[in-house]
């Protein structure tokens, strides 16, 4: 059953991405999900959609676009629409959560008019939307891991950084922490990984690997530290259950993952509620 | 032959408004290392804007700042200063990180990029909870703590870097009165024993003003600064600056109890 993956090149691809983003996506999700911007994988998301229709839509036209992969042009537009969100923020103050309707719907919208004006709904645009296990190409997969080591380096490097602004801005302003080029530098990071992840989970689900194991793992992290440790495990048993089931049973990779995503935080969640009416006998028996 | 203390905190002239309002003007102040000032005045007499400034938080319409003889511009040391804000509970309270984890951060400063912590840092960290007798809950969540021990937390971790100069801008709101007076005694402790110099933002003036060796009333610019006990003597400034009306609450909430 598993063997199945090492025959196939596109299989083997579709299990190292698997293996990188349910890595990195839930690792920079716990900040995202600390920092109170878990919608902010979203709206970033959906401005991706809006790169790769517009770049189907230019391929119709312009024979040079076809040789090149639209998810690069997702990504350009993920990090621009990063860019947005970080000045809209600072724009509406007291009112941030204000720019992620802004950017989605902004998004959503131009998307729309680019996928009618491109003939419409096709496979392709299909495969994005909800991920799929054999779009992963050689050249997706080389991308994927450039921008895991990217990720994995910088969280490395940052951590404390990042914590700290996540944390108190501005006790991290005051100690000195240059706070507005990391949190550029954050927001890029994101919607790198985004644009990176849609090819296995898909446009509508990307989300949901950012923030769901990182909802999971403060059930059980002691630590902040934890929290990545956590986030990560439970990361990777969603995508690999979904690459291995999406598979095997002809299903979008993207609901299977995002739906062991859920199970597990269903059991961290049941778990702690066991955990504390067992302290609260404890209590009552003393 | 003793030396003569040396200015740590200079302002001259300073003037600050918001849109057309000044909150500051001309204001002037020095505080000498070593002296434990308590900075009172009624709301709105721009003490938490003076803190800012001289954190440079903000920037000044015009005036000087120096701290530790540098102007504030060109001041970059940082870990000489420690900050315990207004509001304890600023930070999310179901934020996932251990009491060790907050008190780290106050070294990620001096640190500076690329570099982690060494067992030296750790040690430091532990020694900082020592002080504000916290180190017993090193590995608990910060979210777990009482407000009194939350607060005792921050302060260790604006001690960790070892400053010359704490500043606290209210830091006893919303902390019961015996957490509040432990508070001070601690406050009281490291500036006697380690000469920390110390700038103290209250309301409550019946309270500081037993600890504190000198005040400062504020409303605008700086009316009166001297010893504690010139200013509990001078019935003119403890009835302006809310002396006697915090003092008589106290008594009666001693009575009551």
């Amino acid at each position: 059953m598993i063997d199945v993956f090492f025959q196939y090149d596109f299989l083997r691809n579709a299990l190292i991405a698997g293996v990188l983003i349910g890595l990195i996506a839930p690792m920079l999700g716990v900040f995202l999900v600390v920092k109170r911007m878990s919608l902010v994988a979203d709206a970033l998301s959906h401005i991706t959609l809006t790169g790769i229709a517009l770049h189907l839509l230019l391929a119709n036209f312009f024979a040079i676009f076809s040789l090149y992969d639209p998810i690069y042009m997702g990504m350009v537009f993920a990090v621009i629409g990063s860019l947005f969100i970080n000045q809209l923020r600072t724009v509406y103050g007291h009112f941030k959560e204000l720019a992620i309707p802004i950017i989605l719907s902004a998004g959503v919208g131009l998307a729309v008019i680019f996928i009618s004006l491109a003939d419409g709904f096709n496979t392709d645009l299909y495969s994005y939307l909800f991920g799929s296990v054999a779009a992963v190409g050689s050249n997706d997969l080389m991308t994927i891991i450039i921008i895991a080591v990217i990720v994995l380096v910088l969280l490395f490097v940052f951590y404390k950084e990042w914590f700290f602004l996540s944390f108190d801005e501005e006790q991290a302003a005051i100690s000195g922490l240059k706070g507005k080029w990391l949190e550029l530098l954050f927001s890029i990071l994101v919607a790198l990984v985004i644009a990176a992840s849609i090819r296995i989970v898909g446009i509508l689900l990307v989300s949901a690997l950012m923030t769901l194991p990182v909802a999971s793992a403060m059930q059980w992290a002691k630590s902040f530290k934890q929290m990545f440790v956590y986030a990560a495990i439970f990361g990777q048993i969603s995508v690999l259950s979904g690459i291995f089931l999406g598979f095997h049973l002809d299903l979008a990779p993207g609901g299977v993952i995002v739906v062991f995503a859920v199970i597990i935080l269903l059991l961290s969640l049941l778990k702690n509620k066991i955990v504390k009416a067992s302290l609260n006998r404890n209590v009552q028996n003393r | 032959m003793m030396a003569k203390a040396s200015t740590i905190v200079e302002v001259n002239n300073l003037t600050y408004q918001y849109t057309d309002r000044p909150v500051l003007q001309n204001l002037n102040l020095s505080i000498e290392e070593g002296s434990f000032l308590g900075l009172v005045g009624p709301n709105g007499s721009g003490k938490s804007t003076l803190i800012k400034c001289i954190l440079g938080l903000i920037k000044p319409q015009a005036g000087k700042l120096s701290l530790f003889g540098s102007e504030l511009h060109r001041f970059d040391d940082w870990s000489k200063v420690g900050y315990v804000s207004q509001r304890a509970n600023r930070f999310n309270a179901g934020f996932p990180a251990t009491v060790f984890e907050v008190v780290s951060m106050g070294l990620f400063g001096q640190l500076g990029l690329f570099r982690f912590m060494k067992r030296n840092d750790r040690n430091k960290v532990m020694q900082a909870l020592k002080t504000v007798e916290m180190d017993a809950y090193a590995k608990q969540p910060i979210g777990k703590l009482s407000g009194g021990q939350q607060q005792r937390v921050l302060i260790a971790r604006a001690l960790v870097s070892e400053p010359t100069l704490l500043i606290l801008d209210e830091p006893t709101v919303g902390i019961d009165a015996t957490s509040a007076r432990r508070f001070y005694d601690l406050l009281r402790k490291l500036n006697q024993d380690q000469g920390l110099t110390l700038l103290l933002v209250s309301h409550d003036v019946g309270t500081m003003t037993k600890y504190v060796t000198n005040v400062a009333c504020l409303n605008k610019s700086i009316h009166f600064h001297g010893t504690a006990h010139e200013f509990e003597t001078n019935p003119n400034l403890s009835s302006l600056y809310g002396y006697d009306v915090q003092h008589i609450i106290h008594e009666h909430e001693e009575i009551a109890k």
